[in-house]
């Protein structure tokens, strides 16, 4: 099986022996390639290239595991050739000038090197599964074929007109998958183009195939991240061709750095995936890999690291490994000079979708500093010298001497560059601070928020801005709001208030005049020709206040009669009992009171006496119902209540 | 015999916006078409010939519509990175196009392949332009140089290096061949003469410059960079005229109406704004979803096209002069003119007797009711659905005018649940607005006074009563509200004019 797919070249690179994980191979800013043992957490190996300053590692990969008696080397040391089980032996490692370095862990030096083979940097390197083969792709745009048994070149061919930044060999060993902009999928028996996948518009960094290749060949799936892109698309190989657009994606938060599929056998078993970003986060993904999905499917659980320190600073996860028994994740976090390895049983299925673990690493860190930094004299560097730091020789731009100026690596690429989104964020505060004069104390940022946005609501009398900032209720904010406003708001926000008087929510926007004229009056009250600009704000509130007594009368006659019908409501069924049943009709002695009294009204709710055309039809209707209901009347030619016209 | 008089509509002056000359025009365009391109839309340039078709220069390609085409006629895709700048010569033959990888094509439009590749620039090259002769291009580039190159033998002719910064836009006079203008992330703008080595003319803009325009004149100059747009005038040595300042963020494109009259600018907050060109305030404005980058105008102004940052074109087409005429479609099938005019413009000879008839007075349907006095039915009337909530007014003056002849109460009293509770809706909706407040709130005390047994009787009324009391709660705490600010606006107005004049104003 090939080995990892993290070997991406922007990264330090960094990566688990298959199979087992017994082994992480890494290389660190010095240059030197060390191997971690990660069951008992100690340095196995390391290993300094000779060249490692001016040639450094761009990428590893750990050849398949074998046997060690069997295979292309088998003149190995005698304790080695006695063991039985298989193990991972060799790592290939592509450097910055073109040639590629094997390794040998179990003989614990260099192999061979492969020389002579690119004229630009190894960008990726590749083993074949089965045969002893070895593929590099190198920023020549050309992608050669290496024969291990004889460390020639077997066959070199054009693979792209950019650079060829990525490389992976199918689990079959059948095809090979190339990638610049563009990614392109061999024939591994003729080197012919056998696919193109469009649709990164970066450089791809991460390839991975996902399943084997299936009878079918509807099912063959495989994964590609780019270059500053923070999705990892899915792609299906398809009988049809009919394989355009990638089918699923998975959102990140920055660019994948490092990948670990879980294998699986069958197609219905449900994929894990884990994903560590370049900013230090690992996502884990679940999915069934059964054709397209049209949103991008986002992870189901984070995990980030922190620091034990009283403000908790991020760790940064190097890279992840989905352990072989479901439920455990094989974690490096920290250094690069001194990760630390830990196997975390995570339950992916957990409710928590972000899990922050927080490890003592700073202690750890220190004391390998101690050790490790031992030997090495730090040189005392002034702040204006620049550093020059390993990559290619002849690099273009030197760095600033920095404290993490001697993380970076070529091209001034970095491991902590921030996103995109954090610099506009930065830019943001840093301009809003500035524009507001830098309030003292600590502000609340929504109310300086505020403040921005109204003023460019204002300026560029944008309706859904305003509306939102008009919207708010609370009185603070709005106070805040209005006293933060630079002077030369203040009149457009005055005339905005007195145009949605009239249409908007006119009580929200009396708070807002009131809290206006509050807090800039000085401002307003120095303001020459103040009669004219407030003059039609005046008047506007003056004709609507003009009705304020007697509204406040007709407020008054509808509240009490409103409580009186709330009172004699309860009284209603108290007495309705007593009423009803006393009715006695005598001709000629009935007097309405007593008739009303008998339909079980009460007296204060009867209607005007002026009613007195009754006949004894409508008494017993009344009687009937009981109660006097306004549909019934409608269909009665007279309606009962009315008042007869003068 | 002394005629009816029909009941008086007082006419409210209309709220709102105001409807202007240009609102009508700007405002008379189709529903957007809406095409989504491959990335970031960064420029449009419409044909200079007939039948205007425009390219679209987005992400690695160009894509040139038709005028009312929703698919690419033709499409230019042999670009190795990120394209810039695609612009038609002013014969809509070729079109010239820059690129992230710093090298100028030039195409022919019925071709596909680059007839020319102009290398030489070391950045990516987002200006480009013809020179009014067609014989030569002007590019500006990353690399902070603006050169002249040579159409027929692709060689390069001069380069200037005096810019800073980026250079992000640039134009080339349409009348004379030999000046061009650039504007660069330096805040400067240079004007270049290519007769002598060096620019003419520098102008400080302040701001990264995003985008230049010149009027048709060729007196007048317009930068947009940062959140300004700027005028400048050429003849009197680069002085600026106008600043205006009417985005709240960057302003990325400039364009000119047809006639000259209007200005456009499109900015990252938006929006498009439109000014007058001749006291330059904002006279219309439109709303787009996303922060655009590009902005055409089709010649007669037939169309606006604009890109966005989220890789949508947006195509506004004019409203055709037939489906204008569809909308008054309804008057069509009035009777014709002649009609109301028959025998009207009948001059009477000298012997003819005149017999004179009197006019038919026509009166609405309430005033025929009042005229019979059927009070309540005017006001039924009066109430319909239609007339209550578009033409509130008409209710109103009707109450006003039953007011007026004392019978309101018997207009109002006798009504059923079902009018009753039509007759409140009525007073919620209106019975606050200062217009009609001082009609509405003797009308409400007599409707109370007339229905105050009845309450509490049918749950629909008591709801519409609820509504209304909790309606004034409002209004009167709003309206004390309203007073403590007419209260501080005395002081303030006292403040302001008790230094110099003893007398409060009014």
């Amino acid at each position: 099986m090939a080995a990892d797919g993290g070997s991406s070249s922007l990264g330090l690179p960094c990566v688990f022996s298959p199979k087992s994980r017994q082994y992480l191979a890494l290389c660190a800013q010095d240059g030197r390639l060390r191997i971690w043992n990660t069951d008992s957490k100690t340095l196995h190996q390391e290993y300094v290239p000779s060249a490692h300053l001016s040639a450094t590692c761009t990428c590893i990969a750990w050849g398949p595991c074998r046997t060690v008696k069997e295979g292309p080397q088998r003149k190995k040391r005698k304790s080695e050739a006695g063991q039985p089980e298989e193990r991972a032996d060799l790592l290939a490692m592509g450097t910055a000038a073109g040639s590629v370095l094997i390794y040998s862990t179990a003989k614990g030096a260099l192999h061979c090197t492969l020389d002579g083979g690119h004229s630009g940097g190894v960008n990726s390197v590749q083993w074949h599964p089965e045969d002893s083969l070895l593929y590099s792709g190198s920023a020549d745009t050309h992608i050669i074929e290496w024969d291990l048994q004889t460390g020639k070149t077997r066959c070199k061919w054009k693979a792209d007109r950019a650079a060829v930044t990525s490389l992976c060999v199918s689990p079959d060993g059948k095809l090979l998958l190339s990638a610049g902009h563009i990614i392109k999928m061999w024939d591994l028996e003729t080197k012919e183009i056998y696919r193109k996948f469009t649709g990164h518009s970066t450089a791809v960094r991460t390839l991975r195939f996902a399943t084997t290749r299936p009878p079918d060949s509807n099912g063959l799936y495989f994964l590609s991240g780019a270059e500053h892109d923070r999705l990892l698309s899915v792609w299906q190989v398809r009988e049809d061709g009919n394989d355009k657009n990638s089918v699923v994606s998975f959102t990140l938060t920055d660019e994948p750095q490092h990948i670990d599929l879980s294998t699986s056998t069958s197609k219905e078993e449900v994929r894990k995936l884990a994903v560590v970003c370049k900013d230090g986060q690992l996502h884990l993904f679940e999915h069934f890999l059964n054709g397209p999905c049209k949103k991008p499917l986002s992870p189901s659980c984070s995990v980030q690291m922190a620091g034990t320190q009283d403000s908790p600073v991020p760790v940064p996860l190097l890279a992840a490994a989905l352990g072989t028994d479901t439920g455990t994740v094989l974690l490096a976090y920290g250094n690069h000079l001194q990760p630390v390895m830990e196997r975390v049983v995570s339950d992916i299925n957990t409710a928590e979708r972000h899990i922050c673990l927080t490890r003592d690493v700073q202690t750890t860190l220190s004391l390998s500093m101690e050790t490790a930094v031992s030997k090495v004299k730090t040189p005392i560097v002034n702040a204006k010298s620049r550093v020059l730091v390993p990559g290619l020789p002849g690099h273009q731009a030197p760095i600033k001497g920095t404290s993490q100026g001697s993380e970076k690596r070529k091209k001034g690429t970095d491991t902590k560059e921030m996103s995109i989104e954090e610099r506009l964020g930065e830019i943001d505060l840093s301009t809003v601070s500035s524009v507001k004069g830098a309030p003292k104390g600590t502000p609340s940022l929504q109310t300086d928020n505020f403040a921005v946005l109204l003023v460019q609501g204002l300026e560029s009398s944008d309706a859904g801005i305003l509306n939102k900032v008009f919207q708010t209720r609370k009185d603070a904010v709005i106070k805040k709001t209005v006293s933060r406003l630079p002077l030369p708001a203040v009149l457009p926000l005055v005339e905005e208030v007195r145009a949605r008087l009239y249409f908007g929510v006119a009580v929200l926007m009396v708070r807002w005049l009131k809290a206006v004229l509050m807090h800039h009056t000085s401002y307003l009250s120095s303001l020459p020709d103040l009669v004219t600009q407030l003059g039609v704000l005046y008047h506007m509130i003056e004709s609507r206040v003009r009705m304020f007594h007697k509204l406040t009368k007709l407020h008054g006659k509808l509240y009490l009669l409103m409580t009186q019908v709330a009172t004699s409501d309860s009284s209603n069924t108290v007495t309705d009992v007593d009423h009803t049943a006393k009715l006695v009709y005598e001709e000629g002695k009935w007097s309405p009171s007593f008739l009303w009294r008998c339909c079980g009204w009460p007296c204060s709710t009867r209607p005007p006496l002026e009613r007195r055309h009754f006949d004894a039809v409508t008494i017993c209707n009344l009687k009937k119902k009981k109660k006097y209901t306004y549909q019934n009347s409608e269909a009665s030619a007279p309606p009962p209540i009315a008042v007869p016209a003068r | 015999m002394a005629s009816f008089k029909p009941t008086k509509i007082q006419v409210y002056p209309k709220l709102g916006e105001k409807v202007t000359q240009d609102t009508l025009y700007w405002k008379n365009y189709k529903a957007p078409v809406q095409i989504k391109e491959f990335g970031a839309v960064t420029n449009i340039d419409f044909s200079p010939v007939a039948p205007h078709n425009y390219a679209v220069t987005a992400f690695t390609r160009i894509h040139i519509y038709g005028p009312f085409s929703q698919e690419p006629v033709k499409s230019f895709t042999r670009f190795k990175d990120t394209a810039y700048c695609g612009r038609f010569r002013s014969d809509g033959q070729l079109l010239v196009a820059g690129c992230e990888d710093s090298v100028v094509r030039l195409f022919d439009v019925s071709g596909k392949v680059a007839l020319r590749m102009f290398k030489g620039h070391t950045k990516a090259v987002r200006v480009t332009d013809f020179t009014s002769d067609r014989y030569h291009i002007l590019t500006g580039s990353d690399d902070y140089t603006c050169r002249l190159w040579d159409i027929p033998n692709s060689t390069e002719l001069t380069s200037y290096q005096e810019h800073t910064d980026y250079i992000r836009c640039g134009i080339t006079s349409k009348l004379n061949r030999d000046l061009f203008i650039t504007g660069s992330y330096d805040h400067t703008l240079k004007l270049f003469d290519a007769r002598v080595n060096k620019s003419v003319m520098t102008m400080d803009h302040g701001q990264p410059v995003e985008s230049l325009l010149l009027y048709p004149s060729e007196g007048l100059l317009v930068s947009a960079g940062g959140r300004y747009v700027k005028v400048w005038d050429l003849l009197k040595g680069g002085q600026p005229l106008v600043s205006l300042k009417n985005h709240h963020k960057t302003v990325t494109c400039l364009c000119l109406s047809s006639n000259g009259q209007r200005l456009l600018s499109a900015s990252l907050d938006r929006h498009v704004k439109v000014y007058n060109t001749t006291n330059y305030k904002v006279v219309h404005n439109f709303d787009y979803a996303a922060s655009i980058l590009s902005l055409g105008l089709a010649p007669d102004d037939e169309s606006i096209v604009v890109g966005m940052t989220n890789g949508i074109l947006s195509i506004k087409h004019r409203k055709s002069s037939e489906e204008t005429k569809e909308i008054s479609g309804q008057q069509k099938r009035r009777p014709a003119y002649r009609v109301f005019v028959k025998g009207k413009n009948y001059v009477p000879k000298q012997d003819d007797y005149l017999v004179s008839k009197p006019v038919k007075q026509h009166l609405a349907k309430y005033d025929k009711q009042l005229k019979r006095f059927n009070v309540s039915k005017a006001l039924d009337t009066a109430l319909e659905t239609w007339t209550r909530f578009r033409k509130p007014e008409i209710t109103v003056a009707v109450i006003k005018e039953l007011d007026r002849r004392g019978t309101l109460k018997n207009a109002l009293a006798g009504r059923d649940e079902r009018g009753l509770s039509q007759l409140l809706n009525f007073l919620v909706g209106n019975l606050v607005d200062p217009r009609f407040a001082p009609v509405l709130v003797p009308a409400t005390e007599m409707i109370l006074d007339i229905y105050q047994s009845v309450i509490g009787q049918s749950p629909v009324v008591d709801v519409q009563l609820q509504r209304l009391q909790d309606l004034l709660e409002r209004e009167i705490g709003y309206q004390q509200d309203l007073l403590e600010v007419l209260g501080m606006l005395d002081t303030m107005a006292k403040m302001n004019t008790s230094p110099l004049t003893p007398h409060p104003p009014t």
